[in-house]
Protein backbone atom coordinates (compact mmCIF):
# COMPACT_ATOMS: atom_id res chain seq x y z
CA UNK A 1 0.00 0.00 0.00
CA UNK A 2 1.49 3.32 -1.07
CA UNK A 3 1.54 6.21 1.35
CA UNK A 4 -0.42 9.17 -0.05
CA UNK A 5 1.31 12.56 0.01
CA UNK A 6 -0.40 15.71 -1.19
CA UNK A 7 1.65 18.22 -3.20
CA UNK A 8 0.63 21.64 -4.45
CA UNK A 9 0.57 22.47 -8.18
CA UNK A 10 0.43 26.21 -8.85
CA UNK A 11 0.45 26.86 -12.58
CA UNK A 12 -1.76 29.25 -14.52
CA UNK A 13 -4.09 27.62 -17.02
CA UNK A 14 -4.69 30.81 -19.01
CA UNK A 15 -3.05 34.18 -19.71
CA UNK A 16 -0.22 35.67 -21.73
CA UNK A 17 2.48 33.13 -20.77
CA UNK A 18 0.21 30.11 -20.87
CA UNK A 19 2.39 28.03 -23.23
CA UNK A 20 5.25 28.06 -20.72
CA UNK A 21 2.90 27.38 -17.85
CA UNK A 22 1.37 24.45 -19.70
CA UNK A 23 4.80 22.99 -20.41
CA UNK A 24 5.74 23.04 -16.72
CA UNK A 25 2.38 21.64 -15.67
CA UNK A 26 2.65 18.82 -18.20
CA UNK A 27 6.08 17.90 -16.85
CA UNK A 28 4.88 17.92 -13.25
CA UNK A 29 1.73 15.91 -14.00
CA UNK A 30 3.64 13.35 -16.07
CA UNK A 31 6.12 12.85 -13.25
CA UNK A 32 3.31 12.46 -10.71
CA UNK A 33 1.60 9.88 -12.92
CA UNK A 34 4.85 7.95 -13.48
CA UNK A 35 5.72 7.90 -9.77
CA UNK A 36 2.22 6.75 -8.86
CA UNK A 37 2.41 3.96 -11.46
CA UNK A 38 5.79 2.81 -10.19
CA UNK A 39 5.12 -0.08 -7.79
CA UNK A 40 8.63 0.03 -6.37
CA UNK A 41 8.08 3.56 -5.11
CA UNK A 42 6.45 3.66 -1.66
CA UNK A 43 4.51 6.90 -2.12
CA UNK A 44 1.59 8.15 -4.14
CA UNK A 45 1.59 11.86 -4.95
CA UNK A 46 -1.80 13.57 -4.87
CA UNK A 47 -1.81 16.91 -6.71
CA UNK A 48 -3.67 19.82 -5.08
CA UNK A 49 -4.08 22.22 -7.97
CA UNK A 50 -4.80 25.95 -8.03
CA UNK A 51 -4.97 28.24 -11.08
CA UNK A 52 -3.76 31.84 -10.59
CA UNK A 53 -4.82 32.69 -14.19
CA UNK A 54 -1.54 34.56 -14.85
CA UNK A 55 -2.43 37.14 -12.20
CA UNK A 56 0.69 37.83 -10.09
CA UNK A 57 -1.43 38.87 -7.11
CA UNK A 58 -3.19 35.51 -6.90
CA UNK A 59 -0.13 33.28 -6.41
CA UNK A 60 0.49 34.09 -2.75
CA UNK A 61 -3.16 33.72 -1.72
CA UNK A 62 -3.60 30.47 -3.65
CA UNK A 63 -0.37 29.06 -2.21
CA UNK A 64 -1.71 29.95 1.24
CA UNK A 65 -4.94 28.21 0.29
CA UNK A 66 -3.04 25.03 -0.62
CA UNK A 67 -1.29 25.04 2.77
CA UNK A 68 -4.52 25.79 4.63
CA UNK A 69 -6.81 23.28 2.96
CA UNK A 70 -4.46 20.35 2.41
CA UNK A 71 -1.52 18.62 4.06
CA UNK A 72 0.76 19.61 1.15
CA UNK A 73 4.04 21.27 2.19
CA UNK A 74 5.69 21.11 -1.24
CA UNK A 75 4.46 23.18 -4.16
CA UNK A 76 5.64 23.02 -7.72
CA UNK A 77 4.76 26.15 -9.58
CA UNK A 78 5.26 29.81 -10.52
CA UNK A 79 6.55 30.96 -13.88
CA UNK A 80 7.44 34.62 -13.46
CA UNK A 81 9.93 35.83 -10.86
CA UNK A 82 7.28 38.28 -9.79
CA UNK A 83 4.98 35.44 -8.73
CA UNK A 84 7.85 33.53 -7.08
CA UNK A 85 8.80 36.54 -4.98
CA UNK A 86 5.13 37.05 -4.02
CA UNK A 87 4.91 33.43 -2.87
CA UNK A 88 8.08 33.33 -0.74
CA UNK A 89 6.62 34.98 2.42
CA UNK A 90 3.81 32.40 2.42
CA UNK A 91 6.34 29.56 2.12
CA UNK A 92 8.41 30.96 4.98
CA UNK A 93 5.38 31.28 7.21
CA UNK A 94 4.14 27.76 6.51
CA UNK A 95 7.56 26.07 6.43
CA UNK A 96 6.78 24.99 2.86
CA UNK A 97 8.98 24.54 -0.20
CA UNK A 98 8.57 25.79 -3.75
CA UNK A 99 10.01 23.80 -6.65
CA UNK A 100 10.73 26.37 -9.33
CA UNK A 101 11.25 24.96 -12.82
CA UNK A 102 11.94 28.12 -14.85
CA UNK A 103 15.06 30.05 -15.76
CA UNK A 104 15.36 33.21 -13.67
CA UNK A 105 17.55 36.28 -13.23
CA UNK A 106 19.58 35.07 -10.21
CA UNK A 107 20.54 36.97 -7.04
CA UNK A 108 18.30 34.89 -4.80
CA UNK A 109 18.91 31.77 -2.68
CA UNK A 110 15.96 31.18 -0.40
CA UNK A 111 15.98 27.99 1.63
CA UNK A 112 12.28 27.52 0.89
CA UNK A 113 12.88 27.40 -2.86
CA UNK A 114 14.64 24.79 -5.00
CA UNK A 115 15.81 26.37 -8.24
CA UNK A 116 15.67 23.64 -10.86
CA UNK A 117 16.28 25.63 -14.05
CA UNK A 118 19.15 27.89 -15.13
CA UNK A 119 20.42 31.08 -13.46
CA UNK A 120 22.58 33.74 -15.25
CA UNK A 121 25.92 31.90 -15.14
CA UNK A 122 24.04 29.01 -16.79
CA UNK A 123 22.25 31.06 -19.45
CA UNK A 124 23.09 34.74 -20.03
CA UNK A 125 26.85 34.66 -19.39
CA UNK A 126 27.62 31.70 -21.70
CA UNK A 127 25.18 33.04 -24.31
CA UNK A 128 26.91 36.43 -24.38
CA UNK A 129 30.31 34.72 -24.45
CA UNK A 130 29.12 32.84 -27.53
CA UNK A 131 27.57 35.81 -29.32
CA UNK A 132 30.07 38.66 -28.72
CA UNK A 133 33.03 37.20 -30.66
CA UNK A 134 30.82 35.92 -33.51
CA UNK A 135 28.40 38.79 -34.11
CA UNK A 136 29.86 41.72 -32.19
CA UNK A 137 29.29 43.09 -28.72
CA UNK A 138 26.89 45.99 -29.39
CA UNK A 139 23.49 44.98 -28.11
CA UNK A 140 19.92 46.23 -27.97
CA UNK A 141 18.14 45.12 -24.77
CA UNK A 142 14.43 44.30 -24.60
CA UNK A 143 12.28 43.16 -21.73
CA UNK A 144 8.78 42.83 -20.37
CA UNK A 145 8.31 45.40 -17.65
CA UNK A 146 8.99 43.38 -14.50
CA UNK A 147 11.91 41.96 -12.58
CA UNK A 148 13.11 39.33 -15.09
CA UNK A 149 13.72 41.89 -17.85
CA UNK A 150 15.10 44.56 -15.52
CA UNK A 151 17.62 42.32 -13.80
CA UNK A 152 18.64 40.38 -16.92
CA UNK A 153 19.30 43.61 -18.78
CA UNK A 154 21.22 45.00 -15.82
CA UNK A 155 23.59 42.02 -15.91
CA UNK A 156 23.70 42.26 -19.72
CA UNK A 157 24.81 45.92 -19.53
CA UNK A 158 27.83 44.84 -17.50
CA UNK A 159 28.59 41.88 -19.73
CA UNK A 160 28.41 44.07 -22.85
CA UNK A 161 30.80 46.59 -21.28
CA UNK A 162 33.19 43.78 -20.33
CA UNK A 163 33.06 42.54 -23.93
CA UNK A 164 34.04 46.10 -25.03
CA UNK A 165 30.63 46.67 -26.62
CA UNK A 166 27.92 49.29 -26.27
CA UNK A 167 24.28 49.16 -25.20
CA UNK A 168 22.50 50.82 -28.11
CA UNK A 169 19.07 50.82 -26.50
CA UNK A 170 17.00 49.37 -23.70
CA UNK A 171 13.22 49.16 -23.94
CA UNK A 172 10.45 47.61 -21.86
CA UNK A 173 6.89 46.62 -22.75
CA UNK A 174 4.01 45.94 -20.41
CA UNK A 175 3.33 42.18 -20.11
CA UNK A 176 0.92 41.29 -22.92
CA UNK A 177 1.68 44.44 -25.01
CA UNK A 178 1.97 43.62 -28.71
CA UNK A 179 2.66 47.04 -30.27
CA UNK A 180 6.36 46.72 -31.07
CA UNK A 181 6.68 49.30 -33.86
CA UNK A 182 8.75 51.70 -31.79
CA UNK A 183 11.22 48.98 -30.83
CA UNK A 184 11.65 48.05 -34.46
CA UNK A 185 12.22 51.71 -35.45
CA UNK A 186 14.90 52.09 -32.81
CA UNK A 187 16.64 48.87 -33.77
CA UNK A 188 16.57 49.91 -37.41
CA UNK A 189 18.16 53.23 -36.45
CA UNK A 190 20.82 51.97 -34.04
CA UNK A 191 22.05 48.90 -35.96
CA UNK A 192 23.01 46.57 -33.06
CA UNK A 193 25.00 43.35 -33.48
CA UNK A 194 22.42 41.37 -31.52
CA UNK A 195 19.15 41.84 -29.63
CA UNK A 196 18.70 40.40 -26.15
CA UNK A 197 15.04 39.44 -25.90
CA UNK A 198 13.63 39.34 -22.36
CA UNK A 199 10.10 39.90 -23.55
CA UNK A 200 7.74 37.14 -22.51
CA UNK A 201 4.72 35.50 -24.12
CA UNK A 202 2.66 37.41 -26.67
CA UNK A 203 4.98 40.47 -26.63
CA UNK A 204 7.88 38.25 -27.60
CA UNK A 205 5.92 36.60 -30.44
CA UNK A 206 4.85 40.00 -31.77
CA UNK A 207 8.42 41.27 -31.68
CA UNK A 208 9.86 38.24 -33.49
CA UNK A 209 7.25 38.57 -36.26
CA UNK A 210 7.98 42.27 -36.74
CA UNK A 211 11.73 41.66 -36.65
CA UNK A 212 11.40 39.00 -39.36
CA UNK A 213 9.76 41.68 -41.54
CA UNK A 214 12.61 44.08 -40.76
CA UNK A 215 15.07 41.40 -41.91
CA UNK A 216 13.20 41.10 -45.20
CA UNK A 217 13.48 44.85 -45.66
CA UNK A 218 17.19 44.91 -44.79
CA UNK A 219 19.50 41.85 -44.71
CA UNK A 220 21.53 43.41 -41.87
CA UNK A 221 18.65 42.35 -39.63
CA UNK A 222 18.46 38.72 -40.69
CA UNK A 223 19.12 36.11 -37.99
CA UNK A 224 22.55 35.17 -39.37
CA UNK A 225 23.70 38.81 -39.20
CA UNK A 226 21.97 40.16 -36.09
CA UNK A 227 20.37 37.38 -34.05
CA UNK A 228 17.71 37.73 -31.38
CA UNK A 229 19.06 35.92 -28.33
CA UNK A 230 16.98 34.66 -25.38
CA UNK A 231 17.43 32.79 -22.15
CA UNK A 232 13.88 31.54 -21.80
CA UNK A 233 12.77 30.59 -25.29
CA UNK A 234 12.02 26.88 -25.72
CA UNK A 235 10.27 24.44 -28.04
CA UNK A 236 7.05 25.05 -26.13
CA UNK A 237 6.71 28.44 -27.80
CA UNK A 238 7.84 27.49 -31.29
CA UNK A 239 4.26 26.81 -32.46
CA UNK A 240 3.36 30.41 -31.56
CA UNK A 241 6.50 31.80 -33.19
CA UNK A 242 6.50 29.65 -36.29
CA UNK A 243 8.78 30.67 -39.13
CA UNK A 244 9.64 34.02 -37.52
CA UNK A 245 12.03 32.45 -35.02
CA UNK A 246 14.24 30.66 -37.51
CA UNK A 247 17.99 31.18 -36.96
CA UNK A 248 17.71 32.97 -33.64
CA UNK A 249 19.52 31.70 -30.54
CA UNK A 250 18.50 30.56 -27.09
CA UNK A 251 20.37 29.14 -24.09
CA UNK A 252 18.97 26.46 -21.80
CA UNK A 253 19.75 23.24 -19.97
CA UNK A 254 17.84 21.01 -22.42
CA UNK A 255 16.72 21.16 -26.00
CA UNK A 256 14.53 18.33 -27.20
CA UNK A 257 16.29 15.79 -29.39
CA UNK A 258 14.14 14.07 -32.01
CA UNK A 259 12.39 11.94 -30.87
CA UNK A 260 12.33 13.56 -27.47
CA UNK A 261 11.41 12.44 -23.97
CA UNK A 262 10.28 15.96 -23.16
CA UNK A 263 8.98 18.71 -25.39
CA UNK A 264 10.99 21.48 -23.72
CA UNK A 265 13.37 22.32 -20.85
CA UNK A 266 10.40 23.66 -18.84
CA UNK A 267 8.70 20.28 -19.04
CA UNK A 268 11.94 18.40 -18.37
CA UNK A 269 12.84 20.57 -15.39
CA UNK A 270 9.36 20.28 -13.84
CA UNK A 271 9.50 16.51 -14.31
CA UNK A 272 12.94 16.31 -12.67
CA UNK A 273 11.72 18.55 -9.81
CA UNK A 274 8.95 16.11 -8.92
CA UNK A 275 11.40 13.21 -9.20
CA UNK A 276 13.86 14.76 -6.73
CA UNK A 277 11.02 15.75 -4.40
CA UNK A 278 9.56 12.20 -4.48
CA UNK A 279 12.98 10.63 -4.03
CA UNK A 280 13.46 12.38 -0.66
CA UNK A 281 9.80 12.14 0.41
CA UNK A 282 9.72 8.37 -0.18
CA UNK A 283 12.41 8.03 2.50
CA UNK A 284 10.95 10.66 4.83
CA UNK A 285 7.36 11.69 3.99
CA UNK A 286 7.51 14.62 6.43
CA UNK A 287 10.79 16.05 5.09
CA UNK A 288 10.89 19.85 5.27
CA UNK A 289 13.53 22.36 4.14
CA UNK A 290 16.13 21.18 6.66
CA UNK A 291 15.86 17.51 5.64
CA UNK A 292 16.08 18.47 1.96
CA UNK A 293 19.11 20.61 2.59
CA UNK A 294 20.79 17.62 4.21
CA UNK A 295 19.84 15.37 1.31
CA UNK A 296 21.22 17.89 -1.22
CA UNK A 297 24.54 17.99 0.62
CA UNK A 298 24.81 14.23 0.71
CA UNK A 299 24.08 12.97 -2.76
CA UNK A 300 23.06 13.28 -6.38
CA UNK A 301 19.65 12.37 -7.78
CA UNK A 302 18.79 10.15 -10.68
CA UNK A 303 16.29 11.90 -12.91
CA UNK A 304 15.10 11.71 -16.48
CA UNK A 305 17.46 14.65 -17.12
CA UNK A 306 20.38 12.54 -15.98
CA UNK A 307 22.17 12.54 -12.67
CA UNK A 308 21.51 15.88 -10.95
CA UNK A 309 23.38 17.61 -8.14
CA UNK A 310 21.77 20.40 -6.12
CA UNK A 311 24.10 22.83 -4.40
CA UNK A 312 23.11 22.76 -0.70
CA UNK A 313 24.25 26.36 -0.14
CA UNK A 314 22.09 27.93 -2.83
CA UNK A 315 19.60 25.10 -3.63
CA UNK A 316 20.24 25.62 -7.32
CA UNK A 317 20.74 22.67 -9.68
CA UNK A 318 23.98 21.91 -11.52
CA UNK A 319 22.92 21.83 -15.17
CA UNK A 320 24.22 21.43 -18.69
CA UNK A 321 24.46 24.68 -20.68
CA UNK A 322 23.29 24.32 -24.24
CA UNK A 323 23.05 27.00 -26.89
CA UNK A 324 20.47 26.17 -29.50
CA UNK A 325 19.54 27.72 -32.84
CA UNK A 326 15.93 27.64 -33.96
CA UNK A 327 15.55 25.40 -36.99
CA UNK A 328 12.40 23.98 -38.51
CA UNK A 329 10.28 23.43 -35.41
CA UNK A 330 13.18 22.44 -33.17
CA UNK A 331 16.50 23.73 -31.82
CA UNK A 332 19.75 22.56 -33.34
CA UNK A 333 22.51 22.38 -30.77
CA UNK A 334 25.24 24.94 -31.43
CA UNK A 335 27.30 24.28 -28.31
CA UNK A 336 27.02 22.19 -25.19
CA UNK A 337 28.80 22.24 -21.85
CA UNK A 338 28.07 19.58 -19.20
CA UNK A 339 27.62 20.08 -15.45
CA UNK A 340 27.88 23.82 -14.97
CA UNK A 341 27.65 24.53 -11.24
CA UNK A 342 25.20 27.28 -10.27
CA UNK A 343 26.54 30.73 -9.32
CA UNK A 344 23.34 32.72 -8.70
CA UNK A 345 25.16 35.81 -7.38
CA UNK A 346 27.79 35.70 -10.15
CA UNK A 347 30.41 35.59 -7.39
CA UNK A 348 32.77 33.62 -9.58
CA UNK A 349 32.19 35.63 -12.77
CA UNK A 350 35.49 36.54 -14.41
CA UNK A 351 35.32 38.93 -17.41
CA UNK A 352 38.76 37.89 -18.68
CA UNK A 353 37.79 34.21 -18.73
CA UNK A 354 34.39 34.93 -20.26
CA UNK A 355 35.45 37.26 -23.04
CA UNK A 356 39.14 36.41 -23.45
CA UNK A 357 41.95 38.85 -22.83
CA UNK A 358 40.62 42.29 -21.98
CA UNK A 359 41.59 44.95 -24.50
CA UNK A 360 44.39 47.21 -23.41
CA UNK A 361 43.21 50.68 -22.63
CA UNK A 362 45.17 53.88 -22.59
CA UNK A 363 45.46 55.10 -19.02
CA UNK A 364 46.24 58.74 -18.60
CA UNK B 1 34.44 57.48 -13.57
CA UNK B 2 32.02 55.03 -12.07
CA UNK B 3 29.45 53.08 -14.03
CA UNK B 4 25.93 52.95 -12.70
CA UNK B 5 25.72 49.16 -12.75
CA UNK B 6 28.33 46.55 -11.87
CA UNK B 7 28.10 42.88 -11.22
CA UNK B 8 28.89 43.08 -7.49
CA UNK B 9 32.15 41.30 -7.06
CA UNK B 10 31.70 39.60 -3.70
CA UNK B 11 33.09 36.15 -4.52
CA UNK B 12 35.88 35.06 -2.19
CA UNK B 13 35.38 38.01 0.17
CA UNK B 14 35.74 37.28 3.92
CA UNK B 15 33.15 38.33 6.46
CA UNK B 16 33.60 38.06 10.24
CA UNK B 17 30.43 37.59 12.28
CA UNK B 18 30.95 38.83 15.83
CA UNK B 19 28.03 37.29 17.69
CA UNK B 20 27.61 34.65 20.38
CA UNK B 21 26.70 31.19 18.98
CA UNK B 22 23.05 31.55 17.96
CA UNK B 23 20.56 30.70 15.20
CA UNK B 24 21.10 34.24 13.89
CA UNK B 25 24.72 33.40 13.13
CA UNK B 26 23.66 30.29 11.21
CA UNK B 27 21.13 32.29 9.18
CA UNK B 28 23.78 34.90 8.31
CA UNK B 29 26.43 32.29 7.52
CA UNK B 30 24.04 30.43 5.26
CA UNK B 31 23.24 33.56 3.28
CA UNK B 32 26.91 34.59 3.11
CA UNK B 33 28.02 31.24 1.72
CA UNK B 34 25.14 31.22 -0.78
CA UNK B 35 26.34 34.62 -2.02
CA UNK B 36 29.88 33.28 -2.30
CA UNK B 37 31.61 34.76 0.75
CA UNK B 38 33.65 32.98 3.37
CA UNK B 39 32.11 33.46 6.83
CA UNK B 40 34.15 33.38 10.05
CA UNK B 41 32.27 33.24 13.35
CA UNK B 42 33.82 34.71 16.46
CA UNK B 43 32.85 35.71 20.00
CA UNK B 44 33.55 37.51 22.25
CA UNK B 45 36.45 39.17 20.41
CA UNK B 46 37.49 39.86 16.88
CA UNK B 47 40.84 38.15 16.31
CA UNK B 48 43.76 40.11 14.83
CA UNK B 49 43.19 38.65 11.37
CA UNK B 50 39.81 40.39 11.30
CA UNK B 51 41.80 43.51 10.38
CA UNK B 52 42.10 42.00 6.90
CA UNK B 53 38.39 41.15 6.64
CA UNK B 54 36.24 42.57 3.84
CA UNK B 55 33.16 42.92 6.07
CA UNK B 56 32.39 42.67 9.78
CA UNK B 57 28.93 41.92 11.20
CA UNK B 58 28.70 42.77 14.90
CA UNK B 59 26.09 42.25 17.60
CA UNK B 60 24.61 45.52 18.79
CA UNK B 61 22.78 43.85 21.72
CA UNK B 62 25.76 42.58 23.73
CA UNK B 63 28.66 44.34 22.03
CA UNK B 64 31.29 46.55 23.72
CA UNK B 65 34.23 48.66 22.50
CA UNK B 66 36.98 46.28 23.62
CA UNK B 67 35.82 43.58 21.18
CA UNK B 68 37.34 45.44 18.25
CA UNK B 69 41.03 45.75 17.40
CA UNK B 70 40.47 49.40 16.44
CA UNK B 71 39.16 52.60 18.04
CA UNK B 72 35.35 53.10 17.96
CA UNK B 73 34.34 54.49 14.57
CA UNK B 74 37.68 53.70 12.89
CA UNK B 75 36.97 50.27 11.39
CA UNK B 76 39.04 49.73 8.25
CA UNK B 77 36.19 47.83 6.54
CA UNK B 78 32.38 48.10 6.15
CA UNK B 79 30.47 47.23 9.34
CA UNK B 80 26.97 45.78 9.62
CA UNK B 81 25.19 46.14 12.97
CA UNK B 82 22.99 43.22 14.06
CA UNK B 83 20.20 44.88 15.99
CA UNK B 84 17.82 42.87 18.16
CA UNK B 85 16.81 45.12 21.02
CA UNK B 86 15.98 48.63 19.92
CA UNK B 87 16.94 50.07 23.31
CA UNK B 88 18.20 53.60 22.66
CA UNK B 89 21.45 52.96 24.54
CA UNK B 90 22.28 50.03 22.31
CA UNK B 91 21.48 51.96 19.14
CA UNK B 92 23.65 54.80 20.42
CA UNK B 93 26.52 52.37 20.98
CA UNK B 94 26.09 50.83 17.50
CA UNK B 95 26.16 54.35 16.04
CA UNK B 96 29.41 55.08 17.89
CA UNK B 97 30.94 52.20 15.96
CA UNK B 98 29.81 53.92 12.75
CA UNK B 99 27.98 50.91 11.30
CA UNK B 100 27.53 51.27 7.54
CA UNK B 101 24.38 49.14 7.41
CA UNK B 102 22.11 47.23 9.74
CA UNK B 103 20.28 43.93 9.86
CA UNK B 104 17.39 43.35 12.25
CA UNK B 105 17.34 40.17 14.29
CA UNK B 106 15.98 37.56 14.04
CA UNK B 107 17.60 37.15 10.63
CA UNK B 108 15.54 35.07 8.22
CA UNK B 109 16.20 34.04 4.64
CA UNK B 110 17.11 37.42 3.24
CA UNK B 111 18.67 40.74 4.08
CA UNK B 112 22.37 39.92 4.03
CA UNK B 113 22.88 40.68 0.34
CA UNK B 114 21.38 44.16 0.52
CA UNK B 115 23.23 44.83 3.80
CA UNK B 116 26.53 43.92 2.10
CA UNK B 117 25.94 46.21 -0.87
CA UNK B 118 24.66 49.12 1.22
CA UNK B 119 27.49 48.77 3.77
CA UNK B 120 30.15 48.67 1.07
CA UNK B 121 28.79 51.68 -0.76
CA UNK B 122 28.35 53.76 2.36
CA UNK B 123 31.80 52.78 3.68
CA UNK B 124 33.44 53.75 0.40
CA UNK B 125 31.54 57.02 0.23
CA UNK B 126 32.64 57.80 3.82
CA UNK B 127 36.23 56.97 2.97
CA UNK B 128 36.22 59.16 -0.13
CA UNK B 129 34.77 62.02 1.88
CA UNK B 130 37.35 61.61 4.66
CA UNK B 131 40.18 61.61 2.11
CA UNK B 132 38.79 64.72 0.49
CA UNK B 133 38.43 66.50 3.84
CA UNK B 134 42.00 65.56 4.80
CA UNK B 135 43.37 66.97 1.55
CA UNK B 136 41.27 70.15 1.90
CA UNK B 137 42.50 70.54 5.48
CA UNK B 138 46.03 70.23 4.31
CA UNK B 139 45.45 72.86 1.66
CA UNK B 140 43.88 75.21 4.16
CA UNK B 141 46.92 74.66 6.39
CA UNK B 142 49.14 75.83 3.52
CA UNK B 143 47.56 79.28 3.37
CA UNK B 144 50.52 80.84 5.13
CA UNK B 145 52.97 79.20 2.73
CA UNK B 146 51.06 80.73 -0.19
CA UNK B 147 51.22 84.18 1.40
CA UNK B 148 54.95 83.79 1.84
CA UNK B 149 55.47 82.56 -1.73
CA UNK B 150 53.44 85.45 -3.19
CA UNK B 151 55.43 87.89 -1.09
CA UNK B 152 58.70 86.36 -2.29
CA UNK B 153 57.63 86.55 -5.95
CA UNK B 154 56.20 90.07 -5.81
CA UNK B 155 59.16 91.51 -3.95
CA UNK B 156 56.70 93.98 -2.51
CA UNK B 157 55.20 95.26 -5.79
CA UNK B 158 52.17 93.65 -7.53
CA UNK B 159 50.60 90.83 -5.45
CA UNK B 160 48.03 89.96 -8.13
CA UNK B 161 50.70 89.42 -10.73
CA UNK B 162 52.78 87.40 -8.24
CA UNK B 163 49.80 85.15 -7.49
CA UNK B 164 49.19 84.65 -11.23
CA UNK B 165 52.86 83.77 -11.60
CA UNK B 166 52.59 81.23 -8.76
CA UNK B 167 49.61 79.61 -10.43
CA UNK B 168 51.30 79.38 -13.80
CA UNK B 169 54.41 77.89 -12.16
CA UNK B 170 52.21 75.29 -10.45
CA UNK B 171 50.63 74.49 -13.79
CA UNK B 172 53.89 74.13 -15.63
CA UNK B 173 55.35 71.98 -12.83
CA UNK B 174 52.05 70.02 -12.82
CA UNK B 175 51.65 70.26 -9.07
CA UNK B 176 49.16 71.97 -6.77
CA UNK B 177 49.46 75.69 -5.99
CA UNK B 178 50.21 74.80 -2.38
CA UNK B 179 53.06 72.54 -3.37
CA UNK B 180 54.46 75.15 -5.78
CA UNK B 181 54.30 77.69 -2.97
CA UNK B 182 56.28 75.33 -0.72
CA UNK B 183 58.94 74.97 -3.40
CA UNK B 184 59.22 78.72 -3.94
CA UNK B 185 59.45 79.39 -0.22
CA UNK B 186 62.18 76.74 0.07
CA UNK B 187 64.05 78.14 -2.95
CA UNK B 188 63.92 81.75 -1.79
CA UNK B 189 65.06 80.72 1.66
CA UNK B 190 68.06 78.94 0.12
CA UNK B 191 68.85 81.76 -2.31
CA UNK B 192 68.40 84.55 0.13
CA UNK B 193 70.40 82.94 2.88
CA UNK B 194 71.15 85.76 5.30
CA UNK B 195 70.20 88.41 2.74
CA UNK B 196 66.86 89.43 4.28
CA UNK B 197 67.33 93.15 3.75
CA UNK B 198 65.72 93.20 0.25
CA UNK B 199 62.46 91.87 1.61
CA UNK B 200 59.72 94.32 2.22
Amino acid sequence: MKRRIQIGVLYSRSGSYQLVSDACRTGAMRAIADINADRSCGIELVPVERDPQSNADRYASLCEDIFRTSSARHVIGCITSWSRKETIPVLEKAGGMLWYACPYEGFEANEHVVYMHACPNQHLVPLMAHVAPRFGANGFLLGSNYIWGWEMNRVARDLIADAAGKVLGERYLRIGETDVSRLIDEIRATRPNFILNNLIGTSSYAFLAAYRDLGRENAAFKADACPVISCNLTEGELPAIGETGRGHLSAGPYFAPRPAAFASSFEASAYASVQVMADVLSGDPDAGPAAFSKAFAGRRFTTRLGSIAIDPHTQHATLPVIIGRIADGFFEVVSREEEVAPDPYLSRYDPAKTFGRPRLRVVS
Amino acid sequence: MSRSARIPNLGGARAFVLHRPHATVQAITRQLSAIGLEAVECWPQLPAEALAADFVFFDADLGFDEQFPWQPGEAPMPLVALIGSEAPGRIEWALSQKADAQLLKPVGNAGVYSALLIARQSFEAGKRLADEIASLRQRVGERQTIVRAVAALSKGSDDDRAYAQLRSLAMSWQISVEEAARRIVAMTENEDGGDQSHRA
